[in-house]
């Protein structure tokens, strides 16, 4: 048994070792920088918290009193909402691709197109939140609306984040301090933001779409 | 094009030249985007044609539909992960981490939804 496992192991390993790779081998045993590894770690243990947001949404969609979802949502605007920070996830690994080719120019042309996405997306949330508040859905109406806000919140407050480190990554470029040798910090911030797209992806599907 | 050099520049630019060369992705990244454009598309017709006869498998429930919304959603779901976040062309590991992380994110899904008796027809909590 020892042995098969010892076996399996190694065979991973080896897999591991000859595996295509997006860049250049770093020099840790699995090849992949701390950095990287790091958020892919966050990016899984993330998983287990829009997880459990999404359970309890599903757990409380049906109010018992106030509004419900087929009331209030409105979902061409949420569509062309979503649609947008689509959108921004090509023009973040268009970002990674600039610096790694090394076109600086190109590089601060993505970021800023992902910021702006990014800040459309949350505008659109704003705005959504300040209709459905103004059509007596408050964040303690219901278990629906409480279970829908915390979601739903959660991850604006996440593309907030990633806005915040887009633009910081965009004034890095702009001071000269985010050479091509530094790329996989761009590729990190941009794990981070596709996470977020795809987070996105299951809510709307999931709250938005999906009839109760 | 503007290049920036970095006073701090501890890994020459040659030792990144295999990198960039097998890096001409951004065809594929933008037919991607397209890809997934079309699936959100879909998805949103779901929303506008209702009465479309291809997710209506029966008259009783929206089964269809929801059948329909999950796939799709699952379809863009990974292609960003692979494509995008480059688990495609990434070493395995990051694959079976990330799968790890979702694995017990549907395990705890699993567990309130039969704690709370769900699936159990007049017993739910």
């Amino acid at each position: 048994m020892a042995e098969s496992i010892a076996a399996y192991e190694a065979k991973v390993s080896a897999a591991d070792a000859t595996a295509p790779v997006a860049h250049i081998d770093d020099a840790t045993n699995t090849g992949i920088s701390n950095t990287k590894l790091a958020m892919w770690l966050f990016l899984a243990s993330e998983c287990l918290l829009f997880g459990g947001l999404i359970t309890t949404y599903l757990l409380y969609k049906n109010p018992l009193e106030g509004p419900t979802p087929k009331e209030i949502f409105d979902i061409p605007f949420t569509s062309v909402s979503s649609f947008v920070l689509l959108m921004s996830s090509l023009t973040m690994v268009l970002a990674v691709s600039a610096i790694e080719r090394g076109d600086h120019h190109q590089l601060r042309v993505w970021l800023a197109a992902t910021a702006l996405l990014g800040a459309t997306f949350i505008s659109g949330q704003v705005y959504e939140f300040t209709v459905f508040y103004r059509e007596g859905l408050g964040y303690t109406t219901s278990r629906f609306s409480s279970a829908f806000y915390t979601l739903t919140g959660f991850h604006g407050a996440h593309v907030t984040v990633g806005i915040i480190m887009l633009v910081s990554l965009l004034l890095l470029s702009l001071r000269g301090k985010m050479p091509e040798h530094r790329s996989e910090t761009v590729e990190v911030v941009g794990l981070y933001w596709h996470f977020v797209d795809v987070v996105w992806i299951l809510i709307f599907a999931v709250v938005y779409l999906i009839p109760s | 094009m503007s290049t920036v050099e970095s006073p701090d520049h501890t890994v020459p630019t040659a030792v990144l030249d295999g990198a960039v060369e097998e890096y001409p992705r951004d065809k594929l990244y933008i037919l991607t985007a397209l890809f997934l454009a079309v699936v959100t598309a879909t998805e949103v017709a779901t929303y506008a044609w209702p009465s479309f006869k291809a997710w209506h498998w029966s008259e009783t429930s929206s089964i269809g539909i929801i059948t329909v919304l999950l796939l799709l959603m699952a379809v863009k779901f990974f292609t960003v992960a692979y494509i995008f976040m480059h688990l495609k062309f990434d070493k395995p590991i990051l694959t079976r981490l990330f799968y790890a992380g979702l694995g017990l994110a549907i395990l705890v899904y699993l567990a309130v939804m039969l704690m709370f008796r769900i699936y159990f027809p007049g017993q739910h909590i």
